[in-house]
């Protein structure tokens, strides 16, 4: 990558300020800060790519975008995953046009240049036209991405060099992750396929509104919860025992009563399921996540993956220029549950949050409006209010890390979002990004530790 | 058709038109939002789906159509798709208000009779056009496969698998049924 195209900074800081609490609308809708978004922070971020159960065999792969990117996610014959460019060397074609799939080789089919699942050239068409010293096989290989991780099942890759360790860009939000991703023996698994939308937004609108915006939810959503709930309006919110947590630019907004989200699934006997093992959940995880589990609540990984623990919907926001994000969206479960639950789960997913969902049909129609309006120069220039909780700032919270607000009607985690954002977008390096919230847990594993009090006696 | 030969008898003529009158008929209760009519013709064992259809290579052998626990825009039974459609009638769908414009043609009717007694396979292609608002428009394409049951003097729908010709759905929703 050119680094000077990021070390030339343009100065983002004046389109935010989260003490203020607004954000310049110029970040939803301008050409070039979509293209700096691009260089500084998908080129720089750890990137979802695949969840571990997509890929379960050698040879398995699927396609999709780091940015605007096209990648591979190949697992090869040791277990281990690469991910590399979907773009030949010799003249750029793409070498692969399947969403997944299971490949031995990927084979250019311009000049028939073919690669392993590691994305090593092995060799082309005609191969006798080039001279000895024309090409040496050995470097023009499929691009490899700098870097690949995993956090108990999601595959992230990473295109910098230089970037910090997944274990640090997500920080003590694995706290927050175990809710969803290590509630029960075995972890999850994502149901197959993946449903794919187009929604002409901007890719943050969908991330700040998983990463914090409970308040949307009573009233875009009041048609969805009765529909789903025999005629009931969202399920109400308690502002004292609820909560924003944020950490580098992640978010999770909860409730602890434990039942919200279940309730809008739809799926009485999923949440018979959760009731059961909910008890060693709590000795799993600690009391109070496993109170956060199933409530009203959502969250996003910095900067585009979304999910609603207890909806199971887990979901993508790809960029596809300022105006414009590609929405993949899958269920994930746990490996544990019966295949019923599962079917149950998936069911009752793509009744609320599928494209023809309950809730996700009226998400869609905001977002378009909320970008396309920006259309009008005079209004971009209009800042946009996001004070909304500013002052409920929960110093030292006992349990919960991260910067904690109370009131899950909040701006919180989408001003952190935001912060963070801009954070990235100045950083002239990876190593400059600074930490809002410094590490309590690193090295370890954030399972054991029910909350931040837990930290003094070692874990549970 | 119960007499144990291999080969289907053909449709009557009759039987053909009766069966093409349904889906019009159906197609025109959508395109004027008359959903309460809608579910009358369906059956109380009515399955609905619409699998989502991932771009493979034509050697992959997942079964994308036929493997229900894959990922669906519908797999719904009928109290499903009743809780999708209450949604409407609770007054406070911002999304369809001002409504959308829709018009379904369908085309291509071809109808089979099945070794089921009064169970008629029904093929047909449709084309779903949604207008909203200035110039949100888009286009919906692709191929049915009904089972109907004959039901007193007319029909009722048991099985509907709808494959729907795009890989991402190029739109923002799909509030639209099929």
């Amino acid at each position: 990558m050119d680094t000077n195209l990021i070390k030339k900074t343009m100065g983002f800081n004046h389109l935010i300020d989260i003490n203020e609490g607004w954000v310049d609308r110029r970040v939803f809708c301008e050409q070039d800060i979509y293209e700096q978004e691009l260089y500084r922070i998908f080129a720089r971020s750890w990137l979802f790519v695949a969840h571990e159960s997509q890929i379960p065999n050698a040879g398995d792969f699927v396609t999709t975008s780091m940015g605007e990117d096209g990648v591979i996610v190949s697992r090869q014959k040791d277990g281990a995953v690469k991910v590399f460019l979907n773009s030949c060397p010799h003249r750029g074609n793409k070498v692969c046009f399947a969403d997944a799939g299971n490949a031995r080789r990927f084979t250019c089919n311009y000049h028939g240049w073919a690669f392993d699942s590691a994305g090593s050239l092995m060799g082309m068409h005609e191969e006798y036209c080039y001279d000895p010293g024309d090409i040496d096989k050995s470097t023009h290989g499929l691009k490899q991405v700098a870097h690949v991780d995993n956090y108990k099942g999601l595959i992230f890759a990473n295109f910098d060099p230089d970037a910090r360790s997944l274990e640090q860009w997500l920080g003590d939000f694995r706290w927050y992750l175990d809710i969803l991703l290590d509630n029960e023996d075995g972890g999850t698994e994502l149901i197959g396929g993946c449903i794919k939308s187009e929604i002409n937004a901007n890719w943050k609108l969908g991330v700040e509104n998983f990463i914090g915006d409970a308040y949307h939810a009573g009233w875009t959503h009041d048609s969805g919860s009765r529909a789903m709930n025999n005629g009931e309006p969202f399920p109400p919110v308690d502002m004292e025992n609820s909560f924003h947590a944020s950490i580098n630019g992640h978010g999770w907004e909860f409730g602890l009563e434990g039942m919200g989200d279940l309730v809008l699934l739809g799926r009485p006997k999923v949440i018979e399921y959760y009731n059961r093992i909910r008890p060693d959940m709590a000795k799993r995880l600690g009391e109070m996540r496993s109170k956060i589990f199933g409530s009203v609540a959502s969250a996003s990984i910095f900067p585009n993956i979304s999910f609603l623990p207890g909806i199971s919907t887990f979901r993508q926001w790809q960029p596809k220029g300022p105006w414009k994000f590609e929405l993949k969206t899958w269920v994930i479960v746990n490996k544990a549950m019966p295949d019923d639950i599962k079917d149950e789960v998936t069911r009752g997913v793509m009744q609320t949050f599928g494209p023809g969902g309950a809730f996700e049909m009226d998400d869609g129609e905001n977002w378009e409006n909320c970008t396309t309006v920006n259309r009008g120069v005079v209004t971009r220039q209009e800042k946009l209010h996001y004070r909304c909780g500013i002052n409920r700032k929960v110093d030292d919270h006992p349990v919960l890390p991260g910067l904690v607000y109370r009131g899950q009607y909040n701006d919180a985690n989408q001003r952190n979002f935001y912060q963070h954002w801009v954070d990235m977008m100045e950083a002239p390096t990876a190593n400059d990004i600074p930490y809002r919230w410094e590490p309590k847990f690193s090295g370890l594993e954030t399972r054991d530790f029910a909350g931040l009090n837990d930290l003094k006696n070692g874990g549970k | 058709m119960t007499n144990g030969s291999a080969q289907l008898e053909a449709p009557t003529l009759d039987l053909i038109i009766s069966l093409q009158q349904v889906l019009y008929k159906e197609a025109r209760l959508m395109d004027q939002e008359r959903y309460s009519e809608w579910v009358e013709m369906l059956a109380e064992d009515l399955h609905y789906f619409m699998p989502g259809i991932e771009t493979r290579y034509r050697r992959d052998e997942t079964d994308q159509i036929g493997d229900q626990t894959r990922m669906a825009y519908y797999n719904d039974n009928l109290d499903d798709l009743k809780k999708r459609l209450r949604r409407l009638e609770t007054g406070t769908a911002w999304s369809e208000d001002p409504a959308t414009r829709y018009t379904h043609l369908i085309t291509n009717v071809e109808v089979e009779l099945s070794d089921q007694e009064d169970h008629f396979r029904v093929y047909s292609n449709f084309l779903a056009y949604r207008n909203r608002n200035e110039r949100d428009q888009d286009t919906l394409l692709g191929n049915r496969e009904d089972l109907w049951r004959r039901k007193g003097s007319s029909f009722e729908l048991v099985k509907r698998l709808i494959v729907l010709k795009q890989n991402i759905l190029l739109s923002k929703n799909l509030n639209v049924y099929l």
